[in-house]
């Protein structure tokens, strides 16, 4: 007990005297698991919310569509219904192509199918509001009609005549916006469309005003749900056009727009996570002298050093849980915004299942475990005499160094010689610019990739909402992990010049100016930035690579070039801050610290 | 005397630490001209206030109070920057604690200063090796200082004092972490930087560097209270230190 | 003076001008001051004592001196008993320390001046002696004395400190009181 209540009280200790420590600790974790949470169960969210969905609108489990039309191929359907296995249907109801203009003149695709103005059995469209189809009154599907940014009241033409929206409802029959066609004109391919529904003798008005193209399609219940496929199978052999959609078809569509939603959200976890480690791997370098001397003055009352690595593991372990267990709650909170980029599906998301939470909680548990082994590892080795009057380690002398420096500015010399006295210190910096170039390229790829939007005719009035989605993650992903690295960035410059401080206030004492100081501090962080930088352009290339479709565009290379240098100018101006703040320093007051 | 023939010349000079009750007064009412050529020294007891003067005269600190003249130019007026300009072209300093960058192997340590005052890489690397030479460290050049013993630090040190030619070198207790053969090699310098006309102010507890000084000052609680000239003719032979007067 | 040129004599037989030299080279630059005729002095005080005998030795043409002096057999064992002596040159501090207290007891002079130029003095011979040692080659045996009479400076410069100390906290008192 009194054990516990030691560590306790040390770790405590530990976690008042660093603010700042914990703060960027929690932060960073927080952010990694919350991105990890969000990715790794994306197929669960969103086969939950298809599965919401299917319950609230009475769902079918089979959806039998032809592009032709006639006699013979409404008696096949119907026979389709009259089949053992199947328990209730719905149609066989009209498909009208057609087109739909608002008015703010934005123009899409549109599939109007036809209903009765009574719901049936199977496939009944759930209102979220406004009432259901009369005639002369259509309803709109909801992503759709978000996408138009219609609601209820609105007017809105289709193939030339005007119809005053009457409701919005979701269903589970098609699959989500844009994606409601779900077979063109003829059977053959289909373009972006929305979903509006109308009373059938309206949509028959409608396909014979104009002559459009028809479909037709029923909707089949089946006594047992999970033999969708089998029931397919074995009417496959029609002779006729006809296309079945198995409700499990329609649950893996929706998955089509989150296809790089995954990678995106998962690769950056781990870049994050990444970042993550070496941001608290820094913080923890930072400590390392105090840390060591800490233990040694442990040890020299007597504790084991079982104790002092139990000490230091458990603050960083209690703060990286903490992150973990906020970072799944934030997860959860937005999970369904992130599975659900269209309105078309309702419900919400299940908690992050437990496999989730394990493998956030490996993450949480690795970064502490990580970023603290080094520093564990050094407080347990030293010896008690040489911890209590630890001061920072030898320097090697290494001669291509000197051959080296002998070439440059003196502020590039110092700069060079503090980069060289930790070489460990080095690779995180070259390490977090390399993990941000790799998500800007990302980013800029995403950016650079050609795209159709949903309007009429690709016309990017209505936005390629997958496109958009995309996107608006990688920013985000790419944002937190631009701000990780500002973190890093700012900590390592801050550790280098409270390390060097002695050296740059000798340095003052010869005649070195404040500025000459700043710029060799600014040095030793940008000089192991600049490989960073250029290894982390064909890094996020071929990690993207890994994802990207066959055909997707590479960004100009003139982008690329900017990312890097850009990625370099932030990080020496980040660095001037600190190492501008620490050459201010007085020189005497260091001197005399240093003696003391 | 003019003011220009002085190499340091302070007047009036208060340095005070701390604030409110726990306010020292670290130098206090000090007047002092170290003409060009003069070795000083400076005596006291440890807290006088004797390492805060040397970097009241070096720069390295601000002055309460007063004014400080360096090469005759008023410095305390001066920002960092020009200070530090100031101190490339006419301060040397040494430390008790050597104060060397221990990433620089020695003769690198004497090339900075050379380097930072804008000296070509080749006339700094000629400055420093005949420098280490004058301190007997021509083979020494490419250690580092953690290979260098505590005397060979401090010759080091000195070394890149002098690196620049400064108008004046400020020695902060030179010998203070040697021992007495290091010492006593300290003090072979001091001695033929005396006889080379270097001005030179030492800040020291021992009274044998103190005695390598034409001057000596003592200071207790921030002022001088003693002001003695070394120097000049001695009354009698030598053999009079051990009863040999004829 | 008379113990170390009766050492001297011990090796062997020796002019006085000869002995004069040994005695400068030994002394280094404290010797400087050394006459010949100081020599002469001791050695006829030696002769009188019966602890040299001076024999005259065919002098050389171009060498005018002709007196070559030996240690006696009474010569030798004074020689051997200065030896093996232990006895230690004191320090004479007490008349400085009496001067001190003196001054303050009769309000003559302040302890703390005193000190203060003892000091100054002190110094003066410290530079010197440091001067002429620092001069000398390393190993020489003048070097090794040059540093006795440093260190013992040096040793008597901080019993000064000492005392400037103690005579500081007396005035403090009597102000203060």
């Amino acid at each position: 007990m009194g054990f516990i209540v030691l560590i306790a009280r040390l770790v405590l200790a530990g976690v008042r005297r660093h603010k700042v420590q914990a703060a960027v600790l929690l932060l960073a974790v927080t952010v990694a698991t919350a991105t990890l949470a969000l990715g790794l169960p994306l197929r669960g969210v969103s086969d939950a919310l298809y599965e919401q969905t299917r319950a609230a609108t009475a769902g079918p489990d089979v959806v039998a569509l032809s592009g032709d039309t006639g006699p013979a191929v409404t008696s096949a359907l119907a026979s389709l219904a009259n089949e053992p296995e199947v328990i209730a249907h719905h149609g066989p109801y009209r498909i009208v192509y057609a087109d739909l203009t608002t008015r703010d003149s934005t123009s899409s695709p549109v599939v109007v199918q036809g209903f009765g103005e009574t719901p049936g059995a199977v496939n009944r469209p759930l209102l979220t509001s406004g009432q259901w189809v009369r005639s002369g009154g259509t309803v709109l599907e909801r992503g759709f009609a978000t996408a138009l940014g219609v609601s209820v009241g609105d007017r809105v033409t289709i193939a030339g005549r005007p119809y005053p929206v009457v409701g919005i409802a979701v269903t589970a029959a098609t699959s989500i916006y844009p994606w409601a066609a779900q077979i063109g004109p003829g059977g053959g391919p289909s373009d972006y469309s929305g979903l509006a529904w109308m009373t059938r003798s309206d949509a028959r008005a409608l396909a014979s005003s104009q002559d459009l193209p028809v479909a037709l399609a029923l909707d089949v219940k089946l006594r047992d749900p999970a033999t969708a496929q089998a029931f397919l199978d074995a009417h496959r052999v029609s002779t006729l056009m006809v296309n079945f959609h198995t409700w499990q078809f329609t649950a893996e569509q929706d998955m089509v727009i989150l296809r790089d939603t995954q990678p995106i959200l998962v690769v950056g976890s781990w870049l994050l996570s990444f970042l993550a480690i070496t941001g608290v791997a820094a913080l923890a370098a930072g400590r390392t002298v105090e840390q060591t001397r800490r233990a040694g003055l442990l040890k020299a009352v007597g504790a084991a050093p079982g104790l002092i690595a139990t000490v230091l593991l458990t603050e960083y372990l209690a703060l990286a849980l903490a992150g973990d267990a906020l970072g799944l709650v934030i997860a959860r909170l937005i999970a369904p915004a992130i599975a659900s980029p269209t309105a078309s599906r309702i419900g919400d998301a299940a908690g992050p299942g437990g496999a989730t939470v394990a493998t956030a909680t490996v993450l949480a548990v690795a970064v502490a475990v990580l970023s603290t082994l080094r520093p564990t590892l050094r407080a347990m080795r030293t010896a008690t005499v040489t911890a209590l009057s630890a001061t920072a380690h030898q320097p090697r002398h290494r001669p291509w160094l000197t051959a080296l420096s002998a070439l440059l500015p003196t502020p590039l010399l110092l700069g060079l010689r503090l980069t060289a006295r930790r070489p460990g210190r080095a690779v995180l910096q070259a390490c977090s610019t390399a993990t941000t170039v790799i998500a800007i390229v990302a980013l800029l790829t995403l950016y650079a990739q050609p795209e159709r939007g949903y309007g009429l005719d690709g016309s990017s009035a209505l936005p390629n909402l997958r496109g958009e989605h995309d996107r608006r993650l990688m920013l985000t992903v790419t944002i937190l992990l631009i701000a990780l690295a500002v973190v890093n960035t700012i900590t390592l410059t801050w550790t280098t010049a409270m390390e060097a401080r002695a050296n740059m206030a000798i340095a003052r004492t010869l005649g070195a100016t404040p500025g000459q100081i700043a710029a060799g501090l600014s040095t030793a962080q940008l000089l192991p930035s600049l490989p960073g930088a250029i290894i982390g352009v064909p890094m996020g290339i071929g990690l993207l690579s890994l994802f990207a479709a066959r055909n997707s565009a590479e960004p100009p290379s003139s982008w690329l070039l900017g990312a890097a240098l850009a990625t370099l100018l932030a990080t020496a101006a980040l660095t001037a801050l600190p190492a501008r703040l620490a050459a201010r320093r007085p020189v005497a007051q260091t001197l005399s610290a240093e003696t003391a | 005397m003019n003011v220009s023939s002085a190499a340091v010349r302070a007047c009036g000079l208060v340095k005070t630490h701390g604030q409110g009750q726990s306010r020292v007064r670290a130098v206090d009412q000090v007047d002092l001209e170290v003409p060009q050529g003069q070795m000083l020294a400076v005596m006291g007891p440890s807290g006088c206030g004797k390492s805060t003067l040397l970097h009241l005269l070096g720069g390295l600190e601000r002055p309460t109070d007063g004014e400080v003249w360096v090469a005759g130019r008023r410095i305390d007026t001066l920002s960092e920057r020009a200070l530090a300009r100031m101190r490339r072209r006419s301060v040397g300093f040494i430390f008790q604690a050597f104060h060397l960058v221990e990433e620089l192997s020695a003769a690198e340590n004497v090339e900075l200063p050379a380097l930072l005052a804008g000296r070509s890489r080749r006339q700094a690397r000629r400055r420093a090796s005949l420098l280490l030479e004058r301190v007997g460290l021509a083979d020494r050049a490419w250690h580092l200082p953690s290979q260098l013993s505590g005397g060979q630090r401090q010759r080091v040190a000195v070394a890149r004092a002098l690196v620049n030619e400064p108008l004046v070198v400020l020695a902060d207790e030179p010998t203070g972490n040697l021992d007495t053969t290091a010492t006593l090699e300290a003090l072979r310098i001091f001695e033929e930087l005396r006889t080379a006309g270097q001005t030179l102010v030492i800040v020291t507890h021992d009274e044998r560097v103190a005695a390598t000084a034409d001057r000596l000052v003592s200071m207790r609680d921030g002022m001088f209270v003693d002001d003695a000239r070394l120097a000049g003719s001695p009354t009698r032979g030598l053999g009079g230190l051990i009863g040999l007067e004829g | 003076m008379q113990d170390a040129v009766l050492a001297m004599l011990a090796k062997e037989p020796s002019h006085g001008y000869h002995l004069h030299a040994r005695l400068r080279r030994s002394l280094g630059p404290l010797g400087e001051s050394m006459n010949r005729g100081q020599i002469y002095v001791t050695l006829a005080r030696l002769e009188r004592a019966g602890l040299v005998v001076c024999e005259r030795a065919d002098g050389l043409p171009e060498r005018p001196e002709r007196k070559v002096y030996a240690l006696t057999p009474a010569g030798q064992q004074r020689v051997a008993a200065w030896l093996a002596e232990v006895g230690w040159p004191k320090p004479d501090l007490a008349e400085f320390h009496l001067k001190l207290a003196a001054a303050a007891a009769a309000r003559l002079a302040d302890p703390v001046e005193l000190v203060a130029a003892q000091r100054r003095e002190l110094l003066r011979r410290l530079r010197e002696a440091q001067q002429a040692a620092l001069a000398e080659p390393a190993g020489s045996g003048a070097g090794l004395l040059l540093e006795g009479v440093v260190l013992r400076l040096q040793a008597d410069l901080r019993w000064l400190d000492a005392c400037e100390r103690a005579w500081s906290r007396v005035d403090d008192e009597v102000e203060g009181a």
